[in-house]
């Protein structure tokens, strides 16, 4: 090629150089295709957390290349950073548990296989078989574990226990989530080496969700008596800060903004640990892909939109089985205060207390686009209202599906298909929930242009203030439900008329029978046979699906992408979130 | 007037302009929001809200919630950061430390860069290497700093493994003191080279990006300065007693050419400061911007209120400093008052 003379001449050769450097560039940030690609597991449909079964992860011997990085140091790369350490004021799926989990114990655990109960600091699970739940349900009693040491060398004993329930119920800190505890328990007592607990009602949910909670567990009282000890009311700084638990690992150091330092506890009564961690704070996603990539990160805080970005790369196994417990939710305010709603809003304070209007959203909503899109394929719809894995879900469980025509009919029998309306979504911006509203948005403007949906998207601060105003001052929300182990929690928090958001959004505008749903709910709530519990759940499927009070797009399936060197990788959603236990890890 | 009168007014002013900014900061942080925004849930009842505001002493009035903060503030307690799980006061040096050890490295990378650059293509203007010096350091004003950033992860990080994030590899981080805060002062004090290099080889990634944005600007004015010295007469005269270029350029006309660009670079230090938040979360830096970002996300007011104070008194203090040199300076400073 012959080169023009001349300044200018010059100046397009090195245009033409600058764009090809941009181009080599652009193309340096593609994936690789590799032949040591691992493929995601065949979804169950159950909340079993087995092991990955892909030909990579299940291999024991040497990792396939490279080598390990940071041997006998698991890095786990974390999107946000605990508030506290202490069990008695972390709140229910804050970053904090993370480290509970690990650090410190409870009588009882959910394990590896859940949702099955195996002993923890008990030496047994109680049941009402082996006596240790009294006849009436309101007594259970646990034996406790002899030989177990915490990290500051103090032996763990009954009265040890009591004094970590009832320190919990003492501080009763608002921002904690104690409320698991003083909402069921009416006295703690010790006989011999049993630690007994005395209710107030019957609760089928208590082993699995109140005892397994991380306010429940167990602290050394010797660190608390030296620490500041109990003041009723107020945080202790220390634990917030530190923490003191007999679990497998010891807490080393948090070096805050950066990384969280977990070691192997040599003294730990059960199976130790084979590697010390290092949670890495990561607020960037696109770093936490990249460090995954560069093997400097065992396992990363993920989310659907960034499997694109893993799928097919060498040395990464993604984790895919099992259902995560917290469906998104789209929540209908049956309070609806006009003069709070955004100006643009039309709609009446009325106008989710028609069954049909509610019926004909959930008709109306695309459900694939979320779960295809949003969820990049790694979800499934919900039936309304049980999400897969939980107690008494079945697949043959009634559930909604797109249907236009219904949804239509639906508008035109309420008459709002000729007049239209226009109503504000209030979600976190960015992620999911945003991507929900705007499938919410595009479902319901196919379906009539009149139907004018407008997604307000903000920070979630911003969200969060807003979700706890009550009245709320929109038409609707989105989020993801709270995790909880047992249908018990969730539907009173959920669908009850009179539970959490029942007595926000005024379940009772828009039930058609809400007595009968909430005698249901209660009965199930404190039934000990398991076989009425699920027959009582069913029906209240299908009661519910007839009587929504939210749309639900979509559950995500449990995901986690993973070093492919990392072995015996396990992950139970029904664990605080990042649903890990590192204890059980090894390169 | 004479300075010492001079200096005096100023002194006995700052206490006044120092409360009007507490107030103004103080006023700002209890608009738009509840202060404890980040400890809310909201199934929390209005009982629980009202014992955490009691907590924080919030149910007081507001003249009473300022005096307290202000008294606090002059004790030296700034307030407890939510997002740090810690009293501010601990956790504000660290991060300070961490911006300004990265912001002075970036000033060294685009102070080297841009003289380096606007020399050697000042003393070629107009000729391919000015061209292709210019488009270089253009495009790092133009190139988004977070792609440029990213684009240097993956490279350097991912596919070559040359460089790490994070500011330190913990083990040895732990293994020195740290009584200034900049682990590259404190390696030196402690004598440990491994501890040197891993500060240095952290911030490598992290200070390039930053440094480059700056570059173009450092660039240009040497170019241009040096190009307008170089047509002095003075440089004349040096070829002319046959002196060689290359010291007529190093000795004569860059020395010149300096005085514009380093007040440019004066002024582009606090520009670096600015736009260490993007680097800092990239690069997984724990610096201030990181930090302010993660408490404006998360509703942590106080922690939002204690970096703002801060700041402004340093910015007072480092102000004053300044108006008094410049009346030792220039007395028509202290005349004209």
């Amino acid at each position: 090629m012959r080169i023009p003379q001349g300044r200018y001449g010059r100046l397009h050769v090195l245009v033409i150089i600058a764009v090809a450097l941009t181009l080599v560039l652009a193309a340096c940030t593609t994936t690789d295709e590799s032949d040591e690609t691992t493929t995601t597991a065949e979804p169950t449909g159950t909340t079993e957390a087995s092991t990955d079964t892909t030909e990579a992860s299940t291999d024991t011997t040497a990792p396939p290349t490279g080598g390990v990085n940071n041997p006998g140091l698991y890095v786990h790369a974390a999107d946000d950073e605990p508030l506290s350490l202490d069990p008695a004021g972390v709140a229910a799926g804050e970053a904090g548990e993370t480290v509970i989990l690990q650090v410190y114990e409870r009588l009882v655990e959910i394990g590896p296989g859940g949702p099955d109960l195996i002993p923890g600091l008990s030496s047994e699970v109680p049941t009402v078989d082996n006596g240790l739940i009294s006849e009436d349900g309101l007594t259970y009693t646990f034996p406790i574990r002899d030989g177990v040491v915490f990290h500051d060398g103090s032996a763990l004993t009954a009265d040890v226990v009591k004094f970590s329930w009832d320190r919990a119920l003492e501080m009763d800190l608002p921002e904690g989530n104690v409320s698991v505890l003083s909402d069921l328990v009416e006295s703690t007592s010790v006989d011999g080496n049993n630690f007994v607990v005395t209710l107030t009602d019957r609760n089928a949910a208590f082993l699995n969700s109140v005892v397994t909670a991380a306010v429940a567990s167990i602290v050394s009282r010797e660190a608390v008596e030296a620490n500041g000890g109990v003041v009723a009311g107020q945080p202790n700084d220390y634990f917030s800060a530190n923490a003191v638990g007999s679990g497998a690992y010891t807490l080393e150091a948090w070096n805050r903004g950066e990384t969280i330092e977990l070691a192997v506890f040599e003294d730990y009564w059960g199976e130790p640990a084979k590697l010390d961690v290092r949670i890495q704070q990561v607020p960037d996603s696109d770093v936490r892909v990249l460090g995954l990539r560069a093997g400097d990160f065992d396992s990363i805080e993920t989310d659907p939109t960034f499997i694109t970005d893993l799928e097919g790369v060498e040395g990464v196994t993604i984790f895919s089985e099992g259902w995560l417990l917290e469906p998104v939710h789209v929540g209908l305010n049956l309070d609806i205060q006009e003069d709070l709603l955004p100006p643009e809003d039309t709609i009446p304070a009325d106008f989710f207390w028609d069954p049909k209007v509610r019926q004909a959203f959930n008709y109306a909503f695309n459900y694939d686009n979320f779960i295809e899109g949003g969820l990049s394929g790694l979800g499934g719809v919900v039936p309304h209202y049980l999400p897969q894995g939980m107690l008494a879900y079945d697949d043959s469980l009634i559930r909604y599906e797109t249907d236009l025509a219904r949804a239509e009919e639906l508008f035109r029998e309420t008459g709002w298909w000729d007049e239209g309306f226009t109503l504000t979504v209030l979600v976190e911006e960015g992620g999911i929930f945003e991507t929900a509203g705007l499938v919410m948005k595009d479902s319901m403007a196919a379906l009539n242009p009149n139907f004018v949906v407008n997604v307000a998207a903000v920070v979630e601060v911003q969200f969060d203030t807003a979700h706890g105003e009550v009245p709320f001052p929109y038409a609707a929300w989105i989020k993801n439900a709270d995790p909880f182990a047992d249908p018990a929690a969730l539907f009173a928090a959920y669908e009850h008329p009179d539970g959490e958001w029942g007595s926000v959004h005024k379940f009772r505008n828009g039930y058609q029978d809400a007595d009968g749903i909430a005698a249901l709910i209660d009965e199930a709530a404190v039934s000990i046979d398991t076989d009425r519990r699920i027959e009582i759940y069913q029906e209240l499927t299908q009661l519910l699906y007839d009587d929504p009070m939210w749309i639900i797009p979509g559950n995500e399936r449990a995901l986690m992408a993973h070093r492919s060197w990392v072995q015996n990788f396990q992950m139970n959603p029904l664990w605080p979130r990042p649903s890990l236990k590192f204890a059980l890890f090894d390169k | 007037m004479q300075i010492r009168e001079y200096v005096i007014r100023r002194l006995l002013v700052l206490p006044i302009i120092l409360v009007g900014t507490s107030i103004i900061v103080f006023t700002l942080g209890r608009v738009g929001g509840s202060p404890i925004a980040i400890y809310l849930e909201h199934e929390m009842t209005p009982a629980e809200v009202a014992e955490i505001e009691e907590r924080f002493g919030l149910n007081k009035s507001l003249p009473e919630q300022y005096v307290a903060w202000v008294g606090g503030a002059l004790r030296g307690d700034l307030g407890y950061s939510g997002v740090s799980a810690a009293p501010v006061m601990d956790v504000l040096p660290r991060r300070l430390a961490a911006t300004l050890e990265l912001a002075i490295a970036a000033a060294i990378v685009a102070v080297t860069m841009g003289i380096g650059l606007g020399t050697f293509a000042g003393a070629r203007r107009d000729r391919l290497p000015d061209h292709l010096t210019r488009i270089f350091a253009i495009s790092g004003a133009a190139t988004p700093i977070f792609w440029f950033a990213i684009v240097l992860l993956i490279i350097f990080w991912v596919y070559l493994g040359w460089f790490p994030v994070g500011r330190s590899d913990a083990a040895i981080f732990a293994s020195i003191g740290h009584p200034t805060g900049l682990y590259t002062v404190d390696a030196l004090l402690a004598g440990s080279w491994t501890a040197f290099k891993d500060a240095v080889w952290h911030m490598a990634l992290p200070a390039l990006t930053l440094g480059y944005g700056s570059t173009a600007i450092i660039t240009r004015m040497m170019r241009s300065s040096l190009a307008e010295e170089l047509n002095e007469d003075y440089v004349d005269a040096a070829r002319a007693k046959g002196l060689p270029e290359r010291l007529v350029l190093r000795r004569h006309a860059r020395r010149n050419a300096l005085i514009p660009t380093v007040t440019v670079i004066g002024l582009g230090f606090g520009f670096l400061l600015q736009g260490t938040v993007v680097v800092e979360i990239i690069f997984i830096w724990p610096g201030l911007g990181r930090w302010m970002a993660d408490a404006v996300l998360r509703g942590d007011r106080a922690t939002i209120m204690a970096y703002v104070l801060f700041t402004s008194i340093l910015f007072l203090l480092v102000n004053l400093v300044v108006d008094i040199l410049y009346a030792y300076l220039d007395r028509r400073v202290v005349l004209g008052s």
